[in-house]
């Protein structure tokens, strides 16, 4: 009993009910006196914190450590920028595992790596013969002098939150790192666990303060979790342990690291990362995953078996090493499994409820022959008896934070009940629901989505008129001079408007070249990436076309739109980073005081060190001018070879001295959807300020073959003579509309900051220089709260910030007055707006028939040309419909 | 305290005799040791069990663990209740959370069981290894 080791935070476990048990050598707390089951949904519903000081840890330093990392792991150690973690194997020679273990990369030219308890000393040992080879690279165990903790669970970040001193948590993605200072002392800070949970934290603290720390987050609400519940949360998640999905399998063969799931994120085969333990058989193991995805058995030899999650459907609990069968047929083993507790949640969806009941569940993940899929049913053998189960693709998913919801395999989704009507009747319905959805959002509603306009009654009129149902394509041919050649007969007027268009917007931009056939603005953004790619590529048209090789854009969480993100439109045109093995991305740096806003001098030293080939500004929560002038003057001045594109999406409408000029400011490329701030149709398009005497006019004749023929067809003709209109009227009503927009945007945030809400921004420009508002409403409350805005007939959207895990955790409301604006309300209205809202959302208070009542005083759509002299005509249309 | 009415096993099940029928349950200690269980197979009515074999299984998140019937006889009632209502066993062990109830032949394996003393002192004994 003596031998066993104790680690820093023994005491409290003691003190704190904790059952001690002998773990891997150590005195560890198997559970507290709430039990597994309490703490498993404890951190699941609140926040878990677990001691995992146990685990070895390993400081690897000197010029030859990321050499060393790269022979001994099977992840790519170099991809690791400073403040990143990464999952990882050490793997044999055999391509098995020596253990799995996480490299953090907190500091520079250092790297620590955690691993697990019992294969410390194995670890060690094992790095220690392989140091012999290398040069400049030093090992240390750190094991005993620093101290972890892991705080999981929906709770996790707000109990952090409450206990450092100075510092901030590291930005709310997997695998962060970043440092503060907890009770006056350093504590490390990942955004990494053993739980599934999405907001999950791990942190390393110097021993001895480890304990006032672990006392502090408990003080705040974190729940101590033993090595039980440890287990269960790990099982659930089905990630990996050795010794079970790792290691040996019970007949003492090596498992072979691709079996696990997990390996295709933690193996890198990058010809960059060079030589490795067992790069040869994973080389091969990687051959037969990829085949066996494929239905092709013909290479399972090298992967005979795979680690699948596997819901028992019978009655009864799997537990290791129960015997599997299809048929007859032996076809594997449970490599762990127990009964573990979720949730009752009430509701589908986003708006489901986590109520206070709890369900059990028999769970395992079986190691299983490869040609085995999920949804085949398997019979388990439990003690003599054989039971009913099924290869499922997960139990739990982390994609929906702040919680990690459970998945049962027998759950569906109600089916949603369509009109019970047959023919006529059916039609009739339809009809009805659409008067009903139209007076609803036309005429009681206040719509405050900032992305969303109402057009006017001549634009709408005219986008379901005859060239509604018309194609015309058309393209330059530089055999006539470049003069368009129409596909189609009976497209004049087509042409005409088309040409039109062109004209009002380049007069409303203030540049050379308009392409208005992109039927979207994600379709406008695409077509850019396209056209790029086809322009980079112009001298070298017989080898695969490259992609874009850096392309420096607003991080999704600061606000860019999926649009320019490797998530959305730019995927297939940016390349990846040989180095990282992800997309060559770089985002621009914000100010730490207002994450709304570009920090321009840090943008610099990135600039000059990436040297994007396209930058990307423009984002959908916008609250300031981007820096265009100045990053125009970097890149001029560093002579960085790039293309300066803004998507102006949302402020397309506000384009001139009020709010910015882009080509003005130095942009080459805008492109925009014309339905937001804009008066238009749904549509987008794409603006240039090349001359024809540029050599930069290719790409914009790119841009136009990448148009057509590459994204249209048919470009919807009705909305594009509808966008016509509303381009005269922006042109005609501008001056007056936007500086409206802007000055009831600052009297909606004003107003709402005096009702008590937590406005976003910077203050002293009245919170906002844009037609958007955003509002802080709690973590996670986002949802909630438009939700119960739209049951008072309020429209909004509800929105992450930039320190929130994703939309599901969003905890702020975006606002737009747009809309609302064109139908005439003015400040002082938008304080009535705005006290409607905080009745919402801090009073609680039922506003609807009020926000009815008052959204009737504004129904007619204005910066729009109306009167007698139109009436004639609009009657004529109207009469051909 | 156990009951001291009670008789017990090594493997922590009591036993408590009544006319010819021997009640069957887990003792208090038995069900903190296993802590959330998860689940009961308990033997029909009708079988037939032997004095130290196996008659059910119970199951925590921890662990399966066989039940070993203290007398042999025929299972002549089974908790149905129990099976649903696991918490029992951790709120009312002697009680309500009693498992089956066997019709023995004699009293020769109940005599063999510990009475409750001897039970608590065998705690003690464990509790020192």
């Amino acid at each position: 009993m003596s031998e066993l080791r104790r680690t820093v935070l023994y005491d409290r476990h003691v003190a704190g009910g904790g059952k001690i048990v002998d773990f891997a050598g150590w005195e560890m707390p198997l559970q507290y006196a709430g039990g597994i089951v309490a703490e498993h949904l404890a951190t699941r519903k609140r926040a878990g914190l677990f001691d995992v000081s146990h685990m070895g840890r390993f400081v690897f330093t000197g010029k030859g450590a990321t050499r060393f990392l790269q022979h001994v792991l099977t992840n790519n150690a170099e991809a690791l920028d400073v403040g990143q973690a990464q999952y990882t194997m050490i793997p044999n020679p055999a391509g098995g595992a020596v253990d799995d273990a996480y490299l953090y990369r907190f500091v520079e030219g250092e790297y620590l790596l955690v691993v697990n308890a019992a294969n410390r000393q194995k670890d060690r040992d094992h790095f220690a013969e392989h140091l012999a080879g290398f040069d400049n690279v030093e090992m240390a165990d750190k094991s005993e002098d620093v101290a972890m903790i892991s705080l999981q669970g929906p709770l996790a970040g707000e109990i952090l939150t409450g206990v450092i001193d100075s510092g901030t948590l590291p930005e709310p993605m997997r695998n962060e790192l970043g440092a503060v200072v907890i009770n006056g002392v350093e504590a490390r800070i990942a955004r990494t666990g053993y739980t599934g949970e999405p907001v999950c934290f791990e942190l390393f603290i110097e021993s001895k303060a480890a304990p006032a720390i672990w006392d502090l987050l408990i003080e705040r609400g974190a729940e101590p979790v033993g090595l039980g519940a440890r287990d269960t949360l790990r099982l659930e998640a089905a990630m990996p342990l050795y010794g079970h999905e790792l290691g040996l399998d019970p007949d003492g063969r090596g498992i072979p690291i691709f079996s696990c799931p997990l390996a295709r994120f933690a193996v890198s085969l990058s010809p960059l990362k060079g030589d490795f333990i067992g790069i040869e058989a994973l080389t091969r193991q990687h051959e037969a995953f990829k085949r066996i995805l494929a239905d092709d058995y013909s290479l399972i030899a090298d992967l005979p078996r795979r680690i699948v999650p596997v819901a028992v459907a019978g009655r009864g609990v799997a537990r290791p090493p129960a015997k599997v069968f299809v048929g007859k047929k032996h076809v594997g083993f449970v490599t762990s499994g127990t009964a573990v507790p979720c949730w009752e949640v009430e509701g589908e969806g986003l708006a489901g409820r986590i109520t206070d009941e709890k369900a059990m569940r028999s769970v395992c993940l079986a190691m299983l022959d490869s040609d085995l899929r999920e949804g085949d049913r398997l019979e388990i053998e439990i003690r003599g008896r054989m039971t009913e189960a099924v290869i499922v693709p997960f139990h739990l998913r982390s994609e929906a934070p702040p919680f990690a919801r459970a998945i049962l395999f027998d759950h569906s989704l109600a089916v949603h009940e369509g009109p019970r009507h047959r023919g006529p009747a059916k039609a009739r319905d339809l009809l009805e629901k659409t008067l009903e959805n139209t007076i609803w959002r036309q005429r009681e509603c206040i719509n405050l989505i900032p992305s969303e306009q109402t057009a006017s009654p001549m634009t709408r009129l005219l986008s379901v008129m005859d060239p509604a149902f018309r194609y015309a394509e058309h393209k330059p041919l530089k055999a006539f001079y470049d003069a368009d050649v129409f596909y189609y007969q009976g497209t004049g007027f087509i042409e005409v408007v088309e040409s039109l268009l062109e004209d009002e917007l380049r007069e409303f931009l203030g540049c050379e070249a308009v392409e208005t056939r992109a039927v979207s603005g994600q379709m406008a953004n695409a077509i850019v990436f396209s056209a790029m790619v086809d322009y980079i590529n112009r001298a070298d048209r017989k080898v695969q076309p490259r992609r874009l090789g850096c392309v420096m854009n607003n991080h999704i969480i600061r606000g860019g739109h999926l649009s320019s993100q490797p998530m959305g439109a730019l995927r297939d045109f940016v390349a990846h980073d040989p180095r990282t093995e992800r997309p060559a991305v770089v985002n621009f740096p914000v100010l730490p005081e207002n994450p709304y806003k570009i920090d321009v001098p840090a943008c610099r030293e990135l600039l000059g060190r990436y040297r994007p080939e396209l930058i990307i500004f423009g984002k959908s929560v916008v609250l300031h001018p981007e820096p265009v002038a100045e990053i125009r003057a970097f890149v001029d001045e560093m002579g960085v070879n790039t293309v300066i594109m803004y998507d102006m999406a949302h402020v397309l409408g506000l384009v001139g001295p009020n709010f910015q000029e882009p080509f003005a400011d130095g942009a080459d490329i805008v492109t925009g959807s014309t339905h937001k701030t804009f008066f238009g149709t749904q549509r987008g398009i794409v603006a240039s300020n090349y001359a024809e005497a540029d050599e930069r006019y290719h790409l914009w004749e790119a841009v136009q073959r990448r148009t057509f023929p590459g994204s249209v067809s048919n470009h919807h003709l009705g909305t594009l003579v509808g966008l016509l209109m509303a381009a005269y009227e922006m042109n005609h009503f501008k001056d007056e509309y936007q500086p409206k927009v802007i000055a009831n945007a600052k009297a909606l945030a004003g107003a709402l900051k005096r009702c008590g809400m937590d406005v976003a921004g910077d203050a002293d420009v009245g919170y906002t220089q844009t037609h958007q508002v955003i509002v802080h409403v709690g973590y996670s409350r986002g949802p909630e709260f438009a939700r119960r805005l739209e049951d008072n007939n309020i429209i909004v959207n509800y929105q992450a910030a930039p320190n929130e895990e994703g939309f599901t955790a969003a905890g702020s409301l975006r606002l737009g007055v747009a809309e609302m604006t064109r139908f005439g309300m003015a400040e002082g209205d938008f304080e009535t707006v705005a006290q409607f809202i905080a009745d919402v959302v801090i009073n609680d208070k039922s506003v609807k028939a009020e926000v009815k009542s008052f959204r009737g005083g504004f129904t007619d759509l204005g910066f729009c040309f109306a009167g007698d002299e139109f009436d004639g005509i609009m009657e004529k249309l109207h009469g051909l419909i | 305290m156990v009951p001291a009415e009670l008789r017990y096993t090594k493997s922590h099940e009591w036993a408590k005799m009544d006319g010819g029928t021997v009640t069957v349950g887990i003792t208090a200690f038995a069900a903190e040791q296993l802590g959330d269980v998860v689940f009961l197979e308990l033997p029909a009515v009708g079988e037939s069990v032997k004095a130290e074999t196996p008659f059910g299984v119970v199951e925590s998140v921890k662990a399966a663990v066989d039940l070993n019937c203290p007398v042999g006889g025929e299972i002549v009632e089974s908790n149905e209740n129990l099976t649903g209502n696991l918490e029992l066993l951790g709120k009312d062990p002697f009680g309500s959370a009693w498992m089956i109830k066997v019709k023995t032949a004699g009293d020769a394996d109940f005599k063999n069981l510990m009475s409750a003393e001897e039970y608590e002192k065998f705690l003690e004994e464990e509790g020192e290894h």
